[in-house]
């Protein structure tokens, strides 16, 4: 059973000594779909009233306990800019763990841009790589129906999630979604990438045995 | 007037519902190129903060040079870069476009709306300028913020629509605002024409490679003056990312005081287009006692770095980032830029093959089952879940045979 810690500033530093496990997840998605909000909502715990542009990259951190061992999710929130597509984010893919792609289901533009997204992230990525799909804002009149998502997401074997960071009555609801995705993760063991490999005698006996492909 | 940002989050309800509404919706009658509207500029004015006996000395000083015949750009360029910059928002008024040599010749047409509006960045101006409400002075009545957002709608499309080479971008609102706050909408149209055209003319290029570039001089600089600093860092592969919207905005986006933004501004309309990157390494370099206490790690470095803190001391590091200036201008860093990227270019050309390897071995793998099933089990599945079946067969086949020698 996962239990979530109380959600951690990341300005709060104390984290670094209890973080066990560091997953890397980069959110991507159109410009104004709720990305800021959406990383804000699960590692604050609040919405976030005055959301401005993500200019770059901006970085929120969560630690959680999953089936009693500590790890950390670290989420990487992208500007959704095309220019900053072609040419920032792709710095930010280096050793991701997991992709959450965002659109706004009162927005059907930014579901049909997800496209794009999905191949920009194939250049960058493996495909074993966790891709989620979360469509947000889903307290206005939706643009995008749950069925096309569905479909979408199982041509491009994600899970698909509705929410809205908005909504407190979401809340739980968003923390399903990253719990979710640690859950694979925590359980998905063999690609750890080597840099955050640590060697010793127990840990090199477990990576012979992995497979990573 | 410190930390606004809390006293920003008790705007009343109804502002804060207008950043989800976008403006996309709003009527275009709703939408003002005041003529009517007369220069309420005084009522919009982030708290005063008393002036110190220094401070007020620096004002005299401006004053005089306001009122004296025999002044010149560079009169105006030392007194906003020495200490305290030209001190208050009425002087920056007058001096900010004395020192970019702009005229308020206002008799230039303003595009209507529909022009505006059809413009391709028009949505996009829009949803960054609809979210832009923590640059506003809090408490600003509702109405005179959303006549002044629509102002800033119109100040950015028109620069972008009369320079159709050049690109907006996210952050550029973040300037924009800080001008329009303190010069009002005619002259900070002027003041965003220049910087458009000078100092912000390479971020403004349909790519941001240039940018990308630019920032690798934070690194050179850095090796210079704290080589010990700049190996953690760099050993860190924390990257250049903090210091994007430090450069794209000239911190406008990053800082929280509004008094930092406006000092910062004077400085950097007095000093050379690059002066925001020796900025930014001034800045790292002034927190380098924290950097070190953190680990030598990505996350835990770019997250301390973007994040300023409200109490630096920020005439120490100006004063700083002159003197790298004096010493090492961007001429002289060149060569090491050039090393830094062409590096960076070498290692991601490594990774891209690692990638492409990885890639390979999965299909090598595919084929190498491929070639391991006897042709005529693959002839006969050949369907979707034929090789499934196959490779059943086959490793019943196996078992079958493993327990024959039992």
């Amino acid at each position: 059973m996962a239990t979530a810690n109380e959600p951690t500033s990341s300005s709060n530093h104390e984290f670094l000594n209890k973080q066990g496990k560091i997953f890397k997840v980069i959110v991507i998605g159109d410009s104004n779909v709720g990305k800021t909000t959406l990383t804000y909502r699960f590692c604050e715990g609040k919405f976030l009233d005055l959301a401005e542009a993500t200019i770059g990259v901006d970085f929120r951190s969560r630690s959680l306990n999953i089936d009693e061992e500590d790890i950390t999710l670290q989420l990487w929130d992208t500007a959704g800019q095309e220019r900053y597509r072609m040419s920032m984010i792709r710095h930010y893919y280096r050793n991701t763990h997991a992709i959450v792609f965002v659109y706004d289901v009162a927005n059907k533009a930014s579901f049909e841009s997800l496209n794009k997204w999905i191949e920009e992230s194939n250049k960058h990525c493996l495909p074993d790589v966790p891709r989620i799909l979360v469509g947000n804002k889903c307290d206005r009149p939706a643009a995008v129906s749950t069925n096309a998502a569905q479909q979408f997401a199982d041509q491009h074997n994600m899970a698909l999630f509705e929410t809205s960071a908005r909504l407190d009555s979401q809340c739980d609801n968003v923390e399903a979604i990253f719990l979710t995705l640690a859950h694979k993760l925590k359980n998905q063991k063999s690609f750890l990438p080597p840099t955050s490999i640590k060697v010793d005698a127990r840990n090199a006996r477990q990576n012979k045995s992995s497979w990573c492909c | 007037m410190e930390h606004y940002e809390d006293e920003i989050s008790s705007i009343d309800e109804e502002s804060s519902l207008v950043n989800n509404e976008s403006s996309w919706e709003r009527k275009s009658e709703d939408i003002r190129v005041d003529e009517e509207t007369d220069d309420n500029r005084s009522e919009l004015k982030f708290d005063k903060e008393l002036e110190s006996e220094a401070e007020l000395e620096k004002r005299k000083l401006i004053e005089e040079a306001l009122h004296s015949k025999q002044t010149n750009l560079t009169t105006w360029q030392n007194l906003a870069i020495s200490t305290f910059g030209l001190v208050a928002d009425d002087l920056r008024c007058k001096v900010w476009p004395l020192l970019l040599e702009v005229d308020p010749c206002p008799d230039e047409k303003i595009p209507s709306l529909e022009e505006l509006s059809t413009h391709s960045e028009y949505q996009q101006v829009v949803l960054d300028v609809n979210r832009s409400l923590k640059r506003f002075p809090p408490g600003i009545p509702y109405k005179q913020r959303v006549a002044l957002q629509d102002q800033l709608t119109v100040l950015i499309l028109r620069v972008i629509m009369k320079y159709p080479h050049l690109r907006y971008y996210q952050g550029y609102h973040d300037v924009a605002v800080t001008f329009l706050l303190v010069v009002g909408e005619v002259l900070a149209f002027r003041i965003m024409e220049k910087l458009s055209t000078n100092h912000l003319r390479e971020c403004m290029e349909p790519t941001m490679e240039k940018t990308s570039y630019r920032l690798n001089y934070i690194y050179a600089l850095l090796y210079k003056v704290d080589t010990e600093l700049h190996n953690f860092v760099d050993s860190a592969s924390v990257g250049t990312m903090f210091a994007l919207p430090w450069y794209l905005t000239w911190f406008g986006h990053s800082l929280n005081q509004y008094k930092d933004v406006v000092r910062l501004y004077d400085y950097f309309l007095a000093t050379p287009p690059l002066m925001p990157l020796y900025v930014a390494t001034s800045l790292v370099v002034q927190r380098r006692q924290e950097v070190f206490a953190e680990g030598c790690d990505m996350a835990s470095i770019h997250c301390l770095l973007s994040q300023i803190p409200d109490d630096l001391d920020f005439e120490e590091i100006l004063t700083r980032a002159g003197t790298f200036y004096k010493k090492y201008p961007p001429e002289k860093l060149e060569y090491l830029v050039t090393k830094r990227v062409q590096k960076e270019l070498d290692q991601r050309k490594r990774e891209e093959q690692i990638m492409r390897n990885r890639q390979n071995k999965n299909k090598g793998l595919w084929l190498r089952i491929n070639n391991s099933v006897p042709a005529w089990l693959l002839f006969n599945f050949k369907g979707k879940y034929g090789l499934l079946f196959a490779a059943a067969t086959f490793i019943q086949h196996m078992t079958f045979a493993e327990s024959r020698t039992y």
